[in-house]
């Protein structure tokens, strides 16, 4: 229960000024003054239907005044300067700009512009392409509420996650995320990234450490919890199904060099005409050059240079030659590739594999010249 | 529109003029009765009209459904200085209608006699007989009569009579084409009727067909899929190619843009591309002549292409996009056009291909400059009725003539001339080679 949606969080770093309950309270006791006694009602009940959250995180001042044996936790302020946690801030704050630059919007805080909904809502239409019908902008906290329960029972009936408020859908709740909760976003969006297999490459291991205070005895006893927020990337893997070459890494390592063996003389067969060899699969391949040439010499046609870099230093044109050679390969007719441009830029051997193995298929028999 | 024969009729030479320069006009379409513009303006006198028809490539020897060329109606009439400038542009002079009529019998029928003189001068057959056995001498008044043959017998030529001889079954009469061909843009698939498949090439199936009854050829277009965007830029892209207003052109008639399919429409050429009639068997004898009428035909084709601001894009020249028209005129094929969307970065005849339109992008080099590059190889290929890089592979092609200066290499005994034009439409600096406009007098000489 370390990121329960009872977590609250530290004030973010620029607020520092500002103690955590000045502000809390503080804004929150400015709109509830303005709320009709109606709202106070509709959002009773409300909290009464969210089963997992006995105390909301944002009853006021006096919610924090803990009963026995009751624990509330946040983030420890040490992690927030974690570097690996701040590279993964910044990537996923890439990633949500760069899907979102066609609606011109520009998030720049993870954590006070997400909470709302509105841009999770933008998000998920783009990247599920997909409409969610809610009210568009919402000021009432109510209001944010509502809108986000349904965005987030549509984002979790995507990533086929339990049902919202459920007693096993820990990460994140309407609450957490309400309350600016930055694991529970964390969580929720690292989630979205590792489930539309964004072109992006997560820092592995990133784990933050909570700082959780029970009360025993009448007395508040803090203690430090780790929670890891992105794993080991290898994970992901795991979730697609496994083929052949999954097998042949596991169980045949001792066959790996043959089919590699095999791989490379029937792409230096072809390459050899224009005068180029590989000898190593993993790293002569990771830039796309090879991948396009192959294509061409395959289907008889010549890619102009001005298609794909020919000779490409930066990430960003090797993704782009081994994208480009991606879409070759399905204009010839084959199938998508499964693996990732990302992963073979990443000199990851076994996608590298997949993708030769795949050309080699369809063209073994095949007598080009 | 419609009334575009009206106004050549009336010589209403600026109306004219302003259709013309709109590509989506065909100036050799015909009438109800197959008459073209030129032979109305030829049949009114229109001369400046005559001229300018002439000048942008109006058919000279089109026939209307009477087999009339523009020269019978021009002697029939007594229009004799048109008379004169179709007989300049190569009007066959001796060309017979379906009464077995030559010009000739005209202008003698009509005592038009000075015209009977410049016809005869010209090489017009006295002794010609039509389908009633009838030659121009016995249409003409005994006078008139007397001066053609002696002038005729001055010039060598056999006065025996010749007897009429049906020809039209050899079917080399060009009539003027359907005037509702350049009237449709888009149009429904259910309304070709497509008959057969011709080929599966890498840009898509060919089918051949019927549409309004005329031979079409239908190209539906290689898409892994036809998302609404590709549909769109389709729409867009393909009324430039409708180009109707140059007969080195081959125009795109019109388009079906049905998602899934996209089809390009063509009419029908039995002879097939250039390439085709180079190296494959058709069994048109192509001599030196020939060729070099070939050259002039694509050299006139691109210099018209080359006036279109902005340029076609993506339209890349070899002797796989032209076309050979049944009067063996060469024509460029707008099929041919490679779409925005479609085949990107693949270049399937890079040895063709200038080596900086081989690694640069078009916009950032003079594709003027690299058209006349593959000018150069065209002629090569006619010259030497060889392949360029017969026996490397596309990709082979590219990267060799891209990065290691690999060029075509000219055999011996090809004539001085060729070989120097050669050489300098493959300038390798692109700013050094010269413009259509300037090689098509050199040419033509």
């Amino acid at each position: 229960m370390a990121s329960s949606p009872n977590t609250s969080t530290l004030p973010t770093p620029r607020k520092k000024d500002e103690s955590f309950f000045d502000k809390v309270g503080g804004t929150l006791g400015r709109r509830k003054s303005k709320k009709e006694a109606l709202e106070l009602q509709e959002e009773g009940k409300n909290a009464i239907d969210s089963p997992s959250s006995p105390t909301k995180a944002d009853v006021g001042p006096e919610g924090y005044l803990l009963e026995e044996n009751e624990e509330r936790s946040m983030i420890d302020p040490m992690s927030r300067d974690d570097p690996k946690l701040k590279e993964l801030i910044k990537l996923l704050l890439e990633w949500i700009n760069d899907v979102l630059a066609d609606d011109r919007i520009i998030v720049k805080d993870i954590e006070e512009d997400l909470f709302d909904g509105q841009i999770l809502q933008k998000l998920i239409e783009k990247l599920a392409n997909i409409k969610v019908e809610v009210p568009e902008v919402s000021q009432s906290e109510l209001g944010q509420k509502q809108k986000l329960r349904v965005i987030l029972e549509v984002i979790n009936r995507i990533l086929n996650l339990p049902r919202l408020g459920t007693w096993n859908q820990q990460k994140w709740s309407v609450d957490s995320v309400h309350s600016k909760n930055l694991v529970a976003i964390l969580h929720l969006l690292v989630q979205l990234v590792r489930h539309f297999r964004a072109p992006i490459r997560l820092p592995e291991n990133v784990r933050v450490f909570l700082v959780v205070v029970q009360k025993r005895d009448g007395m508040l006893q803090p203690r430090r919890v780790p929670e890891d927020i992105t794993g080991t990337n290898e994970d992901v893997g795991g979730k697609f199904e496994r083929d052949a070459f999954d097998t042949l890494f596991d169980h045949a390592p001792d066959k790996l060099n043959l089919v590699k063996k095999t791989l490379v003389t029937f792409v230096n067969k072809q390459l050899m005409k224009v005068n180029l060899e590989v000898q190593d699969i993993q790293s002569q391949f990771h830039d796309g050059v090879y991948l396009v040439i192959l294509m061409g010499l395959l289907e008889e046609y010549f890619v102009p240079l001005h298609s794909f870099h020919l000779t490409p230093t930066e990430f960003d044109q090797k993704v782009h030659n081994v994208g480009f050679a991606f879409e070759l390969m399905q204009d010839a007719g084959l199938p998508k590739p499964k693996s990732r441009p990302e992963d073979v830029v990443n000199l990851d051997l076994k996608c590298t594999l997949r993708v030769l193995y795949n050309i080699f298929t369809k063209y073994k028999d095949a007598t080009v010249a | 529109m419609d009334d575009i024969f009206t106004k050549v009729r009336e010589g209403n030479a600026m109306h004219v003029r302003v259709w013309l320069d709109n590509t989506e006009n065909d100036l050799n379409q015909g009438d109800d009765h197959r008459f073209s513009l030129l032979h109305w303006a030829a049949r009114e006198g229109q001369t400046k009209i005559v001229e300018m028809l002439i000048q942008r490539g109006a058919r000279i020897n089109a026939t209307n459904m009477g087999d009339d060329t523009a020269l019978h109606l021009a002697c029939s009439h007594g229009h004799r200085d048109i008379v004169g400038m179709l007989l300049h542009h190569k009007a066959n002079i001796n060309a017979i209608n379906e009464h077995g009529n030559t010009p000739l019998h005209y202008a003698c029928f009509w005592n038009h006699d000075q015209i009977a003189e410049d016809l005869v001068n010209n090489g017009a057959l006295v002794a010609m007989a039509n389908k009633s056995d009838e030659t121009p001498l016995d249409k003409a008044k005994p006078k008139v009569a007397k001066i053609l043959t002696e002038r005729a017998g001055s010039l060598g030529q056999d006065l025996h009579k010749i007897p009429f001889k049906d020809r039209s079954w050899l079917g080399y009469k060009t009539r003027s084409r359907d005037a509702l061909l350049s009237r449709h843009a888009g149009i429904n698939i259910e309304q070709l009727k497509l008959q057969g498949h011709m080929a599966t090439t890498h840009s898509g199936e060919v089918w051949r067909g019927l549409w309004q009854g005329n031979d079409i050829v239908a190209k539906v277009l290689n898409l892994r899929e036809c998302t609404v965007r590709n549909s769109r830029d389709f729409q867009e892209e393909f009324p430039r190619l409708r180009i109707f207003n140059h007969q080195n052109i081959l125009p795109v008639l019109a388009c079906c843009n049905q998602p899934p399919n996209l089809v390009v429409i063509s009419q029908f050429m039995q002879y097939g591309s250039l390439y085709n009639v180079l190296h494959g068997e058709t069994g048109i004898v192509v001599d030196q002549n020939q060729c070099l009428r070939f050259a002039i035909d694509i050299a006139r084709g691109m210099e018209f292409l080359h006036t279109l601001e902005p340029l076609i894009p993506n339209m890349y020249l070899t002797s796989k996009h032209v076309m050979i028209d049944e009067d063996l005129t060469a024509r460029i094929n707008m099929g041919d056009y490679g779409f925005s969307f479609h085949e990107k970065g693949k270049l399937y005849s890079p040895g063709w291909m200038a080596p900086e339109a081989l690694q640069k992008k078009p916009e950032e080099i003079n594709m003027r400059a690299a058209d006349m590059w593959s000018f150069a190889i065209v002629l090569y290929e006619l010259e030497t009725r060889e392949v360029p890089f017969a026996d490397l592979t596309p990709m082979e092609i590219g990267m060799k003539v891209a990065l290691e200066g690999l060029r075509i290499t000219i055999p011996p005994g090809i004539s001085s001339h060729i070989l120097r034009l050669l050489k300098i439409c493959m300038n390798e600096d692109p700013g050094k080679r010269p413009r259509f406009d300037m090689i098509i007098p050199i040419l033509e000489k």
